[in-house]
């Protein structure tokens, strides 16, 4: 494997959905982003904006009525490509994921500690008892005893539930992880001590993370960079810091007043508006309609990304000198 | 603990409604206008020996009277007597028990297993050519009335690969030399083949069905995308995962069926005169032999609250999560 350059690298991806009739639903419309080791990204955005489809593109788990398109590098080989039979000996071990509402992440009839088991045995990272010990100590390191272990799922709480979901993706050590809004169904204690966890873990473990929410101020919180999707593509991306203080997407702004602290602090402002529907084409910028600065190009000019500082990018008419002087 | 104590309520919850079914048997074979004598297709019978008749079989007597006479009878094993041959009715249903049951349990296994490999693979390549053969493959069978199978059985399946389409055995086997023992199964065996498979086609239809929206489910759910993400091949995910969840709703389902289809195996048993339950149980109807056709009656009944009991005891090996609702 290659030591230097990007983990994991995503380029020009874009995923349809078939639907009934014959129509598609374009839900990921071509986003691109670089994973270094040991970073960590936050992609937010409403709900329905394409996360969800986004990981599961990257994983290679889409559904048969989904066709992606694009390229997904782990470590430099290209997963499309390589086909089912290259990419499955690096799942888990190389890239592992967290699902959205990761309540039902385990099969329900066999034991936790089997399921954290299972793909230490598939990928041969240890076998017997010691993949036991192993599993009994991921447990403990998500505050789990290991006494535990052999419970059935129901007989865990959804916190409980959701730490044992992490330390099932940390089973096989994998360098990359993906976690789909790992806290949405938990209640607001819990998702601190959840987040918390998983950042801490992160960190020591040296993973790299990709963290979906459509929460931005816990991305504040966790991330060293963040990309915020809207209407399946991404209209900002850049370093934590710079996307808190100096937004340079309208949308952006918005979603950080629309959304409570971590602690339930702070007005819900929501953004008026809904997001355009994705099975039809959009003219212009597809915030335009709900957008508090739109102006004469932005009904009918696609936006394209333009660097506003170094490593910070937005998707916005009103970064692009020549659109102003032009309105 | 908590399982002992499920299977405690289950066995308490079976035993109960033995004892319903026992009542309701009693009640129905009552209710009928007239009685069992009355009925009974002789017509030479003088008044005297009905009125004898009735006597010894104590319907003479008021109806709670009568009820413990057949619950203190049924305790001790005891049936009554066929009107017909006025031999005991058990013994009387021992052989067609004992020609039924193989016959309907090659049939079950046969659609069960073909079932249930049409409906995994279907679920599994669901919306192909694969998937929609097999769907109105099973749906077709499923509709197709059960003597019009097993008729189309004797007129194009039975000359082709020469099978008997009647009787359980070769009358003439062992008549001028002595059969062996093997040669005694294999004739059993070949008299059983169309019954069987007609049956198990009969069958197979709903078992399909069943395991495939049962697998929909299932492969649909969080814990599969996990084990593909895993990276597991798709056998394990589809048995291991997938058919191992779906096996709860398929095994209720199937438990239920099972306990028709020893009635259902009434028609096969007519179409292929086959002497088992379900012919004995058309001649008693034919005699009025009422005796007969209560025991009948209570043994299917009690088929079916066994299939369920043993589905529910299944519940506690197969699912962790039955023992704590
Ligand atoms: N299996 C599917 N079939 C059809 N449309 C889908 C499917 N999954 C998601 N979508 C659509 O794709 C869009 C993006 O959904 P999703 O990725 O779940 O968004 P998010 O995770 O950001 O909430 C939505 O419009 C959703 O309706
Ligand atoms: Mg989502």
């Amino acid at each position: 494997m290659n030591g230097s350059g990007p983990l994991l690298e995503v380029q020009g991806l874009h995923v349809w959905f078939d639907l009934a009739g014959g129509r598609e639903l374009h839900a990921v419309q071509g986003i691109d982003f670089d994973l270094g080791p040991g970073e960590r990204m936050g992609l937010v955005g409403e709900s329905g904006c394409g996360k969800t489809t986004a990981i599961l593109a990257i994983m290679g788990l889409l559904p048969p009525s989904a066709s992606a398109a694009g390229h997904v590098l782990l470590n430099g080989m290209d997963m499309y490509e390589a086909g089912e039979d290259s990419v499955r000996p690096h799942r888990w071990r190389d890239i592992a994921m967290v699902f959205q509402g990761a309540m039902n992440a385990f099969n329900p009839v066999r034991r936790i500690v089997d399921q954290i088991v299972e793909p230490m045995e598939l990928h041969e990272i240890a076998e017997g008892r010691a993949a036991r010990v192993r599993a009994g100590d991921l447990l403990e390191l998500v505050g789990i005893s290991a006494r535990q272990a052999s419970r059935y799922p129901h007989e865990f709480s959804g916190g409980m539930r959701q730490r044992a979901a992490i330390a099932m993706a940390l089973a096989c050590g994998p360098k990359v992880l993906l976690a789909d809004e790992p806290t949405t169904a938990l209640d607001v204690m819990i998702q601190a001590q959840v987040l918390e966890l998983l950042t801490g873990l992160t960190r020591e473990l040296g993973l790299s993370l990709i963290l979906v929410t459509h929460d931005l101020p816990i991305v504040a919180q966790t991330c060293d960079r963040a990309a915020v999707m809207y209407a399946g593509k991404i209209v900002e991306s850049g370093p934590t810091e710079d996307l808190f203080h100096t937004p340079r997407h309208p949308y952006t702004r918005l979603l950080f007043s629309a959304t409570p602290d971590l602690y339930g602090r702070g007005e819900v402002i929501s953004i008026p508006g809904t997001p355009p529907r994705l099975d039809r084409e959009v003219l212009g910028c597809a915030f335009a309609p709900r957008c508090d600065m739109a102006f004469e190009p932005c009904p009918s000019v696609v936006p394209r990304t333009l660097p506003v500082a170094p490593g910070h990018g937005a998707r916005c008419h009103l970064n692009d000198p020549a659109m102003r002087s032009a309105s | 603990m908590r399982s002992a104590d499920y299977v405690i309520k289950r066995v308490l919850f079976a035993v109960v409604t033995v004892f319903v079914a026992v009542t309701l048997n009693f009640v129905l074979f009552r209710a009928v206008p007239g009685d069992a004598v009355s009925a009974l297709r002789c017509r030479a019978c003088t008044q005297q020996f009905k009125e004898a008749e009735r006597r010894e079989l104590g319907l003479d007597k008021p109806l709670v009277a009568q009820y413990w006479l057949y619950v203190e009878g049924l305790l001790h094993g005891n049936m009554g007597s066929s009107l017909r041959t006025e031999q005991p009715v058990l013994g009387e249903l021992w052989v067609p028990i004992a020609n039924t049951m193989p016959m309907v349990i090659l049939g079950t296994l046969f659609s069960i297993v073909i079932g249930i490999l049409v409906g995994v693979t279907s679920a599994w390549r669901r919306d192909t050519l694969l998937d929609k053969t097999g769907l109105y493959t099973a749906l077709g069978f499923y509709s197709m009335p059960t003597q019009w199978l097993g008729l189309l059985m004797v007129f194009f399946v039975a000359g082709a690969i020469h099978l008997p389409t009647s009787g359980i055995r070769d009358p003439t086997l062992g008549l001028l030399t002595h059969a062996s023992t093997w040669a005694v199964i294999v004739d059993r065996l070949r008299h059983m083949a169309l019954p069987s498979i007609t049956l198990g086609l009969s069958l197979y239809g709903e078992y399909a069905l069943i395991t495939r929206s049962a697998m929909l489910e299932t492969l649909g759910e969080d814990y599969v995308l996990t084990a593909r993400a895993k990276g597991l091949r798709n056998l394990p995910i589809v048995w291991a995962h997938g058919f191992r969840n779906a096996l709860l709703p398929i095994i209720t389902l199937v438990a239920l069926s099972l306990g028709t289809i020893i009635a259902g195996a009434i028609t096969v048993e007519y179409v292929f005169s086959y002497p088992g339950i379900g012919l004995a149980t058309v001649e008693a109807i034919d005699q009025r032999d009422w005796p007969v056709l209560q025991a009948i009656f209570l043994l299917l009944t009690l088929s079916v609250i066994v299939f369920n009991l043993v589905a529910d005891l299944l519940y506690v090996k197969l699912d962790p999560r039955v023992v704590d609702q």
